[in-house]
């Protein structure tokens, strides 16, 4: 036998650790601004560039892909070299990989300001962009993969399992949600229209959360809080039943995020019922990092990196069990849109993902620079600085959106709302707004504290070369323990899930009394697996996982399996709802030339993060903001924008409730007609100019996404406009205001105007009937039943 | 708990031990998962409970049922009322959370027309007000606050509007038929 010594490439790793704790400044001031903005509107300064709804897609994406990201990158680097016991296969790849990244991250940072976005929230990115991260995903994939393949550690810990699973899954997530059809080099069209995509969105933005925010940091977890706490992991057996339930079930959760929307109700319970399944497969994590500290809690005392891991993983736990608890559509009915969503969030960004972050950089910085953490006192400080933040952060968002939520549904004995006016119900809510200020500020500035104290640990300092010693054995060696892959194909443990989902696929599609007996046969596999397993345990036989476990692309091709199903069950059904004949059996109108530029000024200037356009089935929402809507009013929306927060008012119907003067008025100076609101200004508008001459490209690239646009349409696509855009102008200058009618604001005014208008009846004509526009028709309740069934051509 | 407590694999120093899962842990697990089938037994195998969408449509059905069943309002009901100071300062109330937007503080008009002026476009009787303030006329930018406000709100700011006549504000222009 042969030993070799193998130097570990660190470099890298801090590297990563750089870009990270910098672009953590520059998300986590972004997020104190926009917090501040939404207390005090005039933060912005009146720029469209510091614009609430610009920046607030730069700080979702700084924190996420650059703050977090960077950080896993950080910690799969260090954690995978050494636990396969071998350097990173290729030096240039990992080179690629960072500079790459942060490539990226400065194209983000320069697009999205300037309002190139695709509107799809985490998935912002024009592109050209998400080009790029695609390929720097495959190279950080291929580097990986290739690591893997040259270890020198037979097992694969429970930590790369994580691994493989984050990064399957954000390509299949990352490419899928990205088709779309590029106008030009910054804009592009969602390649899916309404409810298929808001579907593939949410799947895709609820697992950008599964799988870039909690997965890897759970790999992460497994190795530096064992590492710092110097203590065995609890329970392999717990670690595999957690990993695969998660692997397997947060694909399906995507729909929570649409409860009470136009998605068919199938698949909204498919949704929730998963979420709520979701909650024991990620308590298993948090129950595997916190048993790991059996016997040394009193370390937790002395320890500020233990501080940080155990902090952040009861903050995880606090975030899984919010997150099912949310997905109860009875709760979402409550939260949804409100600031309940936002304090759930942080507390999985700034309590899981901020706190394991500082545990790992605590951790790992002083290692790297053979020296000890500048100053503990000042760690510990950071600690309760960011906690107290956090707190403080989460109880204003919880009372603010519970307060707000109410307020919405609050009804008076005689039938009516309590609070028609939306504003009154966002004044409430303001003093929140400060506390969450101050909550974030907070957080902040003990982020500073850490930079500090890390600044001061290297200083001077040179960083040290780490390296092992491995027993290298000869190429060919046979494994006993990888048995062979008719053991992997026939593996008891993988054909009892295989019987067990078919027999829960069919309970969904059969009657009571075969369902209920599927049911209890589904739970009588389980147990009989976990039985089987067992015996076979004490028997002392090779186990299916042990085996799958040193196989690593047997295990990469099981975990893909596992993301598909979820995937593929989720969005297939999406194509059936596209080819459902519209409900009411009237037929959409697509947007005119004008009304099109007017959605993607919409798109541009972020209207979405802070208004829904999605009416849920709910009496008071009937009552605030007109009927339901219905899964086909949608089909022409590339992209949707039906929203996800309720800053402002839902805007679905706004159409017609308003003369052009008012909508004027009111994006010139919002307080002008809605006094106490906090929407900043949107004068620009008024200036700036549309370029007709894009509207025929525009209808051309529609129509080969299949939206119905007639030739003739497409030739005077640019008459049209100017003869839409002077109806607008004329309307407002008779009442003594002069716009252009090619102005971006009467762009915006003929979009807003026609929102909610399409029953068939083109804008304009004056076939809106008063009981039709707002009150509905007498054969509403066959329009009602609509969001149940689908719909949509 | 700690009964098998002994390593299994050790990495990088990292020792693996192969501990039971807590019971109470398994018992969420099998639980949620029961919930899940029964949840779906519940409201799509059988329809035990109504789903979301047909708790709205009975909701609309009772609103629509309840606004229909309401009194119906005299031109005479409705002059009683506006000399009645309560209702006025109720429907000032009403007024100024709803109204005053676009119909100016002091209904002297912004981007709707003067209330308070003898022009009016759609009558200037207090069931022509009431009409207007309920149905609204949405192709020309009035709301319908019917469904928003309810029926007693809507009388009492009618009867607030109907208290401004002769009040001849200075403000927007006039619109409409002069009604003396």
């Amino acid at each position: 036998m042969q030993t070799q010594r193998i130097e570990y490439d660190d470099a890298i790793v801090r590297r990563f650790i750089f870009a990270s704790i910098l672009f953590g400044v520059v998300g986590l001031l972004v997020g104190v601004h926009i917090a501040a903005e939404l207390a005090w509107w005039q933060l912005n300064f009146s720029s469209p560039y510091l614009t609430f709804s610009r920046l607030r897609p730069l700080h979702t994406n700084a924190v996420i892909f650059a703050f977090v990201g960077n950080m896993m990158f950080a910690g799969v680097y260090y954690s995978t070299q050494r636990l396969t016991r071998t350097r990173m296969a290729s030096d240039l790849l990992s080179k690629l990989h960072f500079w790459g990244w942060q490539l990226i991250i400065v194209a983000a940072a320069v697009t999205l300001p300037l309002g190139i976005t695709t509107s799809k929230e985490y998935a912002e990115l024009e592109w050209p962009i998400d080009i790029m991260i695609a390929l720097v995903w495959v190279v950080f994939a291929i580097n990986f993969f290739w690591t893997l393949a040259k270890r020198n550690e037979k097992h694969l810990y429970v930590a790369l399992w994580f691994y493989i699973a984050t990064i399957l899954t954000v390509a299949v997530l990352h490419i899928v949600n990205s088709f779309a059809l590029p106008l030009s080099l910054f804009k592009s069209y969602s390649a899916f229209a309404g409810v298929q995509d808001a579907l593939v969105q949410w799947w895709y933005g609820h697992n950008a959360v599964a799988f870039f925010l909690t997965t890897p940091i759970l790999g992460i977890m497994y190795y530096f809080m064992p590492k710092a706490a110097e203590r065995p992991v609890y329970s392999y057996r717990l670690s595999i039943v957690h990993f695969w339930a998660l692997v397997f079930m947060y694909i399906w959760a995507g729909p929570h995020h649409l409860l009470y929307t136009a998605l068919p109700d199938w698949a909204q319970s498919l949704g929730m019922v998963f979420s709520v399944m979701l909650w024991a497969p990620s308590w298993g994590g948090m129950l595997n990092g916190l048993l790991t500290l059996r016997g040394a809690w009193n370390k937790v005392r002395e320890d500020p990196v233990l501080k940080f891991f155990v902090a952040g993983v009861t903050f995880y736990g606090m975030s899984t069990f919010e997150g099912p608890l949310l997905s109860i559509k009875s709760v979402s009915a409550l939260a949804h849109y409100t600031d309940w969503i936002i304090g759930h969030v942080h507390g999985g960004a700034l309590g899981w993902n901020g706190l394991m972050a500082a545990g790992m950089f605590y951790w790992l910085v002083p290692r790297m620079y053979g020296t000890q953490l500048h100053s503990k006192k000042a760690a510990d400080a950071h600690f309760w600085i960011a906690t107290i933040g956090i707190v403080l952060y989460m109880v204003s968002m919880w009372i603010s959106g519970v307060n707000q939520g109410l307020m919405w549904q609050a009804r008076g004995a005689d039938g009516t709302l309590t609070y028609p006016s939306f504003v009154e119900t966002l004044i409430a809510i303001r003093p929140m707004y400060i506390v969450r200020f101050i909550g974030g500020s907070l957080y902040f500035t003990g982020f500073l504290v850490m930079i500090w104290n890390l600044l001061k640990t290297i200083a001077g300092k040179q960083a040290v070369v780490a390296s092992t010693e491995v027993v290298v054995e000869a190429p060919g060696t046979p494994d006993p323990e990888a048995g062979t892959l008719v053991d992997v194909i026939t593996g008891r443990p993988m054909w009892f899930t295989v019987v067990a989902f078919a027999a829960a696929t069919a309970f969904v599609f059969v009657s009571l009394v075969p369902a209920i007996i599927l049911a209890v046969a589904v739970l009588v596999i389980g147990e009989a697996a976990f039985l089987v397993q067992k015996r076979e345990r004490a028997a002392g036989k090779l186990s299916w996982f042990g085996i799958i476990e040193r196989r690593p692309f047997a295990f990469t091709a099981l975990v893909l399996i596992s993301v598909l199903i979820g995937g593929v069950a989720e969005l297939m059904p999406t194509i059936f709802i596209k080819q459902a004949v519209p409900a009411t059996g009237s037929a959409q109108q697509p947007y005119t030339a004008l009304e099109l530029q007017g959605r993607d000024l919409y798109t541009r200037e972020g209207c979405y993060v802070c208004h829904s356009q999605m009416i849920r089935p709910m009496i008071d929402e009937y009552q605030r903001y007109g009927e339901a809507s219905r899964a086909e009013e949608f089909i022409y929306d590339h992209p949707f924008q039906w929203g996800s927060k309720r800053t402002g008012p839902d805007l679905h119907r706004i159409g017609g409730r308003y003369p052009n003067l008012w909508h004027y008025t009111h994006l010139m100076d919002p307080r002008a007609t809605s006094p106490g609101s906090n929407m900043p200004s949107y004068g620009w508008l008024a200036d700036d100019k549309i370029d007709q001459g894009l509207g025929a490209k525009k209808l051309d690239l529609m129509t080969s996404l299949g939206v119905p646009y007639t030739p003739e349409q497409i030739a005077n696509a640019k008459a049209d406009q100017q003869l839409q855009g002077e109806a607008v102008a004329k309307d407002l200058l008779a009442q003594g205001v002069t716009v252009a009618p090619d102005s971006e604001m009467v762009a915006m005014i003929a979009y807003l105007q026609r929102l909610g208008r399409d029953r068939g009846v083109p804008y304009g004509e004056s076939a809106v009937k008063t009981s039709d526009a707002v009150v509905p028709a007498p054969a509403a309740p066959a329009d009602v039943a609509a969001p149940a069934t689908g719909g949509g051509r | 708990m700690s009964s098998d407590d002994k390593t299994l694999r050790k990495y990088d120093d990292i020792l693996e031990e192969d501990n039971h899962m807590p019971r109470w842990w398994l018992v969420i697990l099998f639980g949620s998962i029961v919930f899940g089938f029964g949840y779906w037994l519940a409201y799509h195998t059988t329809d035990t409970f109504p789903s979301p969408p047909e708790v709205y449509q009975a909701d609309v059905a009772a609103l629509k049922k309840q606004r229909a069943t309401a009194n119906p309002t005299s031109e005479e009901a409705l002059t009683t009322l506006a000399a009645s100071s309560e209702a006025i300062a109720e429907g000032q109330k009403v007024y100024a959370g709803t109204c005053a937007a676009c119909h100016g503080a002091n209904a002297e008009g912004l981007v709707g027309p003067n209330l308070t002026d003898k022009f009016w476009i759609h009558g200037a009787s207090g069931t022509a007000i009431l009409k207007a303030v309920a149905e609204g006329f949405p192709d020309k930018g009035m709301p319908a606050w019917g469904p928003v406000i309810g029926d007693t709100k809507a009388r009492n700011v009618t009867a607030y509007v109907l208290s401004l006549k002769g009040k001849n504000l200075p403000g927007k222009e006039p619109q409409g038929d002069p009604v003396e």
